[in-house]
């Protein structure tokens, strides 16, 4: 099914300048596979809005697209690209047995306030009028703020956090 | 057409397709693995990360990120003894070792002062897995054991070593030098806490190539620091790996190759590549059997060994009948004590030497019957 994940850009985390993040194509699309993944996955968080789904490998994680993928905390090349292979092993797997699997299009249940938590900034700067970042989450848990009110998210070094955000919280 | 019987020292010819991976390398990729930010650099890594992938596919290896890459198995041997070995140590290896496990202990014993339990290997064959039982109950920090002599081709067994490692719960470095590629190896299976291989013999690939793999308990000291290409802020050696290890440009021009060296062996399996090998180490002990005056070291049956036979000729040097059979024949083996100088002294052939003769998987029968006649015309002078 994912035969080919070509890495495209590579660079350290921003949160944490110990670990890297990284860009990839996927050779063919996979969107047929998400739901499936949704379905099978543990603590899968899937967007059918996007469409993207968020897994995890350990302290890792992943945001798949279509054609394309994010990862985050991986400890360094050589893990990232063991954590792709990984995936291309859970999905051709999961596309092996789809027949007995029923995908899940529904959008996943909320994620818990300390995971949007710790995507944020973190300097309770106020920016977005809460008093602090964790105010902020919960609001955007509720449905009251939008992602992009947290202005050093949005203008600061902060893409894949930001794009997390928005994945979740796309409708 | 000059005739190659030196394999045991680096296989040759390679797999067409190792020659072309390095010059497909060299042209069309070229750049650094890891040190750029650009596409190049991130497709060398993935090549890198690749060969790992097939190393781990022939050894069993689940966690790709403990396998270090180094010049060769000297580096990887000296990496795990250096590593591991600390202050009055015990050491259980074999006198089958080669120099690359030799030397390292005999520095440390000078340096560490380690102890070193050295088993029999009774006429250059197997050691007595009872007597390592013995010297393994008091205890020990590390057991060294090479997988088959250079010198005599005899096999070690493996999976008794492994397991009785195991039980008494002391780490087993292995070298795999003569082996890898040819002999099944599953570091898993086998209780391998430490398997150093090279990439330049039986794994096909060029020179310049190994490494070692460390199992997930197994943690040692750098040989060497600095640049890794990732978290350069930092001014110590990072800890992650395998960068913890790896300083320093990669080989990755005999990377590439070896990458297409263990695809290869891979592709073909190694069932019938042994099996070439036990036809043709049969037909040499038995060409060798039948001369008179010929004395062959080692292992009697194809079976025991890998495709490396030495012997004497009756009382002509070996260093000359070397010359000889290099200067009239064209053909190539190799003279001397092959690095090992202990089981030349167990043998009893440390003035002496020995000639060596080991077939490659490209070895032609035809060849054997060439050295065979050599052979006999050297004798009868
Ligand atoms: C058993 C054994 N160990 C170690 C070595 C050293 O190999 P390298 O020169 O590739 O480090 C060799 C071969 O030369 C060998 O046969
Ligand atoms: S604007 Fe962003 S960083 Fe500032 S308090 Fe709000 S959530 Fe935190």
């Amino acid at each position: 099914m994912l035969e080919r994940v070509d890495i495209t850009y590579i660079s350290p985390c921003l949160a944490e300048p110990d670990k890297i993040r990284l860009k990839a194509r996927l050779g063919k699309s996979i969107e047929e596979v998400l739901p499936y993944l949704n379905a099978v996955m543990e603590g899968a968080s899937f967007n059918p809005a996007v469409p993207c789904i968020t897994i995890r490998r350990d302290f890792r994680v992943l945001t798949l697209y279509p054609e394309e993928l994010t990862m985050i905390k991986a400890e360094n090349s050589t893990d990232a690209m063991q954590v792709i292979e990984w995936l291309k092993k859970q999905i051709r797997d999961i596309w092996e047995r789809k027949d007995e699997i029923t995908p899940d299009y529904t959008r996943s249940e909320k994620p818990h306030p300390l995971m949007i938590y710790k995507q944020l900034p973190g300097t309770n700067c106020g920016a977005c009028g809460e008093t602090n970042c964790m105010a902020f989450a919960f609001k955007l848990l509720g449905g009251e703020q939008e992602v992009d009110n947290c202005r050093p998210l949005k203008e600061g070094d902060y893409l894949e956090s930001r794009e997390m955000l928005n994945n979740l919280f796309v409708s | 057409m000059a005739i190659y019987l030196d394999n045991a020292a680096t296989s040759y010819p390679k797999p067409e397709a190792v020659y072309q991976a390095v010059e497909d390398y060299q042209r069309n990729i070229g750049v650094s693995p890891g040190r750029g930010a650009y596409q190049r650099a991130i497709q060398a890594e993935q090549l890198v990360f690749n060969t790992r992938r097939a190393l781990g596919q022939l050894f069993n290896i689940s966690d790709l990120s403990r396998i270090i890459f180094t010049a060769n198995v000297t580096e990887a041997l000296n990496l795990a003894l250096k590593g591991l070995l600390g202050p009055e140590d015990h050491v259980i290896t074999t006198s089958i070792e080669h120099n690359a496990v030799w030397r390292p202990l005999m520095h440390l014993k000078k340096e560490r002062n380690i102890r070193v339990t050295r088993l029999a290997n009774p006429e250059g064959c197997q050691l007595d897995v009872a007597e390592l039982e013995e010297v393994l109950g008091p205890g020990a920090e590390l057991v060294v054991v090479n997988h088959a002599s250079n010198v005599t081709g005899a096999i070690m067994p493996l999976q008794e070593i492994g397991s009785l490692c195991q039980e008494y719960e002391v780490p087993l470095l292995f070298d795999s030098a003569q082996t890898a590629g040819v002999l099944p190896i599953d570091v898993e299976k086998a209780g391998i806490s430490l398997l150093g291989f090279t990439g330049h013999k039986g794994l096909l690939g060029p020179t310049g190539t190994g490494g070692l793999y460390l199992a997930p308990e197994i943690e040692l000291k750098p040989l060497k620091e600095g640049g890794t290409g990732s978290k350069s802020y930092l001014e110590t050696q990072p800890e992650d790996l395998p960068d913890r290890y790896e300083s320093g440009t990669p080989n990755t021009m005999g990377l590439a190759g070896l990458k297409a060296g263990v695809e290869y062996i891979l592709d073909r399996g190694l069932d019938e590549i042994r099996a070439r090998e036990l036809q043709l180490t049969e037909m040499l002990l038995e060409k060798l059997n039948r001369l008179e005056g010929c004395e062959v070291y080692g292992p009697g049956s194809a079976r025991e060994r890998v495709a490396v036979v030495s012997f004497n000729l009756a009382s002509i040097p070996a260093a000359e009948a070397a010359y000889v059979l290099d200067e009239v024949y064209d053909i190539m083996v190799r003279a001397g004590l092959h690095c090992a100088p202990v089981i030349h002294r167990e043998l009893g052939l440390e003035n002496r030497g020995s000639l060596r003769v080991s077939p490659g998987l490209f070895t032609e029968k035809e060849e054997l019957d060439q050295l065979e006649k050599a052979l006999e015309e050297i004798l009868a002078r």
